[in-house]
């Protein structure tokens, strides 16, 4: 098993916005924004390692994704939940990139099905400070990715 | 003559990633079904004749796997080719995919290219990556 670290999360965070919605973070650090609605999502991966992956994103983000990978309309009045059904394929492919590259393909893990909620303010910075989360920014859109092994 | 698809997958935007990759690669491809899940594939294909199936494994109510024992086992489902794209990249479950029946595996994220690759065998195109001389294409077990 190779050991998580921030580098490996953000470059495989990275390689899969990349390679499924054409999307490359950039070097601006733009604040949380309070004004928008958040969406929180989580997977969970179990084998022989266990390990849970939480996604924060901004509404408008979830539709630029979904725009990104399905040219959905904006404004369309169904951009909403095709923007969180591309969230949670989102994590869904980041999930098991992440497991082949931290456990390999020798063992056989199960993925949950992701699930999603609706957050009123920006994720509690507190949590974001945890060693194991990445944040990235794509187009002045704020990401935090965090990764908590729960192996006992 | 054009050969129908189904689409299986639980993400609306995967299935959707699909149609479109299918419907760009200039195969003769009739009409493309979707369904979210086993069930749905099954009830579908009660009322389709399809030429291949494409399915994810990780779906609620009926997974891939379960839909792939449940052709394999009716008589009028078990020759639709199979073909299993997932975000699970662990050998030992896509020898299991293979066992059960699946002759193709793609890992998402995909490309169309792969799409294209591991269908074309199915449409009976012979090219670079064809079954000439019996070797399979990329993404075919």
């Amino acid at each position: 098993m190779q050991v998580p670290t921030t580098d490996i999360l953000q470059k495989v965070f990275s390689e899969v916005l990349a390679n499924l919605a054409f999307m490359f973070p950039d070097d601006s650090k733009p604040e949380l924004n309070p004004e928008h609605e958040w969406l929180e999502t989580t997977i969970r991966y179990e084998g022989p390692h266990v390990a849970t992956l939480r996604l924060w994103c901004t509404r408008p983000f979830s539709i630029l994704l979904a725009l990104n990978l399905l040219d959905v309309d904006p404004r369309s009045e169904d951009s909403a939940p095709k923007g969180e059904d591309a969230v949670k394929e989102l994590i869904n492919v980041l999930g098991g990139q992440l497991v082949t590259t931290l456990h390999g393909t020798q063992d056989v893990f199960s993925l949950t099905i992701p699930e999603i909620r609706l957050l009123p303010q920006p994720p509690d910075e507190t949590v974001l400070d945890g060693s194991m989360v990445v944040r990235l920014s794509i187009e002045n859109h704020s990401l935090c990715l965090a990764y908590q092994s729960v192996d006992r | 003559m054009a050969k129908n698809l189904l689409i299986v997958d639980d993400s609306a935007t995967i299935r959707g990633m699909l149609r479109r990759a299918i419907t760009i690669m200039g195969l003769d491809v009739g009409e493309v079904y979707e369904a979210a899940n086993g069930i749905e594939a099954l009830a579908q294909l009660a009322d389709h004749s399809v030429a291949a199936v494409i399915t994810d494994i990780n779906m609620p109510t009926m997974n891939g796997i379960e839909l792939i024992k449940r052709m394999k086992a009716n008589p009028h489902l078990k020759h639709i080719p199979l073909v299993v794209a997932t975000t699970d990249g662990s050998q030992q479950r896509i020898d299991e995919m293979r066992q059960y029946g699946a002759c193709g595996y793609i890992r998402k994220p995909f490309q169309p290219e792969q799409i294209r690759d591991a269908l074309k065998p199915l449409f009976g195109v012979k090219d670079n990556a064809g079954t000439d001389d019996g070797h399979l294409a990329e993404g075919l077990f």
